[in-house]
């Protein structure tokens, strides 16, 4: 772990403390359709692929006060001993080659210890390559039965520790997927940092995650079954039940990849900036009351709602016809799934036609298209990979719309009572940030919504080179007087 | 008016409350979609539980929906899941 720890650290832990974990099962699997689809999108991002990294701070509960780094410690190992997805990494798949590069290893050990000059052991390095998972595409899950996690522990700002613990892309292969710090003040512990590998948890199973620690925390245990583990989900996912749920999601994207723009910002910019890659991000509560009211006034969602007018919005900017948006679904329908601490996340395909004549209209049409863009999430990413190769083969041009959409909220809530003075009057506080910047990205145009104290965060992560930020920061405030516009316009009576 | 609608419900759809119920986290709860007169998203039905709604009824009745555009009506109405179910629609 590469964290730097600042001043102030515990003295007796010398900064840190050891998290173990045992007498867990061990084994190996394919990765299941969600580590896939992260993982392709991790060697896609590299080497900015801490853009995946995120992390939870809990403050530490009133009932488990006072707490010693030890004891957070142990309730540390018990979670990662509960979960398995907190305890895998990632192996070559190919069994000659494990061999191959395990008896390479355990040679250049045997050399090594035989050298007896600095100079020699510096050749041997240099003669055994490393297993780089970054270069393989099909790596397999390993879970091991028990290890130790080493937690930082030390004062000042949790944020300030989260962002430390976020900072640095994941060794994969050889450090575990999760990092923990440890907020002390004098003997006691206040705040317990984690920071998630994507390919342990997504921001649902992370949630979980953080309810399961406070639980261990308050009552020393976690009560009920342990929920559907990595290793399983691969292999009820090669099933023939889990191959039936993967054949009908093919059949959705195959039959939308042959009419869908083959991608969404298709036009050079002419005002790339360096570096190529910006967000901009507008906190408005305007437009989170404006979704609320068209959402109960239409039946629906606020997500459906958002989704709907960006797709549209996306049309507008881009003159196509038909907006193909691939929303970041959770997967966690099946009753079985809700709790797993895992990566079951995957991008949907939402595909929305052009010139609806009115808000009516367009949300009649976006809530099946909505229906079964998250049905269509739950996908084998290999299936995927193949349709898209014989489509844009048969097109003759390659086929991702690289457009997405991720509504990173816990919460929905829809509300018809909210009134025109005050929706536009809150127009005034929105406020617009650009909070990252960076040189790659695997798509052109990603929308995230957050629930923020302010309002609803909108952001919009684009590739400068096909859409300027002058066009990030107009498209933001167009979506928003879309919304806040349609919340007042022509609306329907409140049913019921 | 909620516990009569519950006494007179017919089995199945007293199970498709339950459904609803578990769909949502007990933010609709069974007696209320029983004895909803509005969709049922007017109640709080959101579309993550719309789907998690899906996946439990497509498993324990054999069905599969098709997502065309008028199947989401279907979803938010008891009678008209219940029907779809029989096979009366």
């Amino acid at each position: 772990m590469d964290v730097r720890s600042p001043e102030g650290m515990d003295a007796r832990s010398g900064g840190t403390v050891e998290a173990r974990f045992s007498g867990g099962r061990s084994g190996t699997a394919p990765l299941t359709w969600g580590q896939r689809a992260i993982w392709d999108a991790v060697r896609k991002t590299a080497p900015d692929d801490r853009y995946f990294n995120f992390g939870q701070i809990l403050p530490v509960p009133g009932r488990a006060r006072p707490l010693t780094p030890e004891r957070a410690a142990a309730a540390l190992g018990s979670l990662v001993e509960r979960h398995e997805s907190l305890r895998t990494r990632l192996g070559p798949a190919d069994p000659d080659r494990a061999q191959a590069d395990q008896a390479q290893a355990e040679q250049a050990q045997a050399e090594q210890a035989q050298a007896e000059q600095a100079q020699a052991d510096q050749a041997q390095a240099e003669r055994v390559r490393p297993y780089r998972p970054l270069e393989d595409p099909e790596p397999q899950q390993v879970l091991e039965g028990s290890g130790t996690l080493t937690v930082t522990v030390t004062t000042g700002d949790p944020e300030r520790l989260l962002d430390e613990l976020t900072a640095t892309a994941f060794d994969y292969a050889a450090e575990w997927p999760l990092r923990a710090g440890l907020v002390v003040d004098g003997d006691e512990v206040t705040h317990l940092v984690l920071a998630f590998c994507h390919l342990a948890a997504d921001g649902m199973g992370a949630e979980v995650a953080l309810r399961d620690l406070r639980l261990l925390l308050t009552r020393g245990a976690v009560p009920g079954p342990v929920p559907p583990r990595p290793l399983d989900l691969a292999r009820w996912q090669e099933s023939e039940p889990g191959q039936r749920v993967a054949r009908m999601a093919a059949e959705h994207w195959e039959q939308e990849y042959r009419r869908i723009p083959p991608t969404m910002f298709d036009r050079p910019s002419g005002e790339a900036a360096s570096p190529p890659v910006w967000r901009a991000k507008i906190v408005s509560r305007a437009m989170d009351l404006a979704a609320q009211r068209i959402a109960a006034l239409h039946s629906t969602s606020t997500s459906t709602v958002l989704l709907a007018f960006s797709s549209s919005l996306v049309t507008e900017v881009t003159g196509h016809e038909v907006c193909a948006m691939l929303p970041i679904v959770g997967n966690r329908f099946r009753g079985d799934t809700v709790n797993a601490v895992t990566t079951l996340s995957q991008e949907g395909l939402f595909v929305l036609e052009a010139g609806h004549e009115d808000v009516a209209a367009l949300l009649r049409a976006a809530k099946p298209a909505a229906l079964r863009a998250y049905r269509s999430a739950y996908h084998d990413p290999r299936d995927r990979d193949r349709l898209t190769a014989e489509i844009s083969r048969s097109r003759g041009t390659a086929v991702h719309p690289y457009c997405c959409f991720n509504d990173m909220r816990f919460t929905d809530r829809a509300d018809a009572t909210h009134d025109e003075a005050t929706v536009r009057r809150a127009l005034a506080e929105t406020e617009l940030t650009w909070p990252l910047q960076q040189d790659k990205l695997n798509c052109r145009f990603c929308l995230h919504l957050t629930a923020e104290p302010g309002g609803l965060g909108v952001s919009v992560t684009a590739d400068t080179r096909f859409l300027s930020r002058p066009a990030m920061e107009r498209y933001l405030l167009d979506l928003e007087s879309a919304l806040v516009a349609a919340a007042f316009a022509g609306a329907p009576e409140l049913v019921g | 008016m909620e516990e009569a609608a519950v006494r007179e419900a017919p089995a199945l759809r007293e199970r498709l409350a339950a459904l609803v119920a578990w769909a949502s986290d007990g933010t609709v709860t069974a007696a209320e979609a029983l004895a909803a007169t509005v969709p049922l998203s007017a109640l709080g039905v959101t579309s993550l539980a719309q789907m998690r709604l899906i996946d439990a009824v497509e498993r324990e009745f054999g069905i599969e929906f098709d997502f065309s555009d008028g199947e989401v009506d279907v979803l938010n109405d008891l009678g008209a899941l219940e029907r779809r179910i029989t096979g009366a629609v």
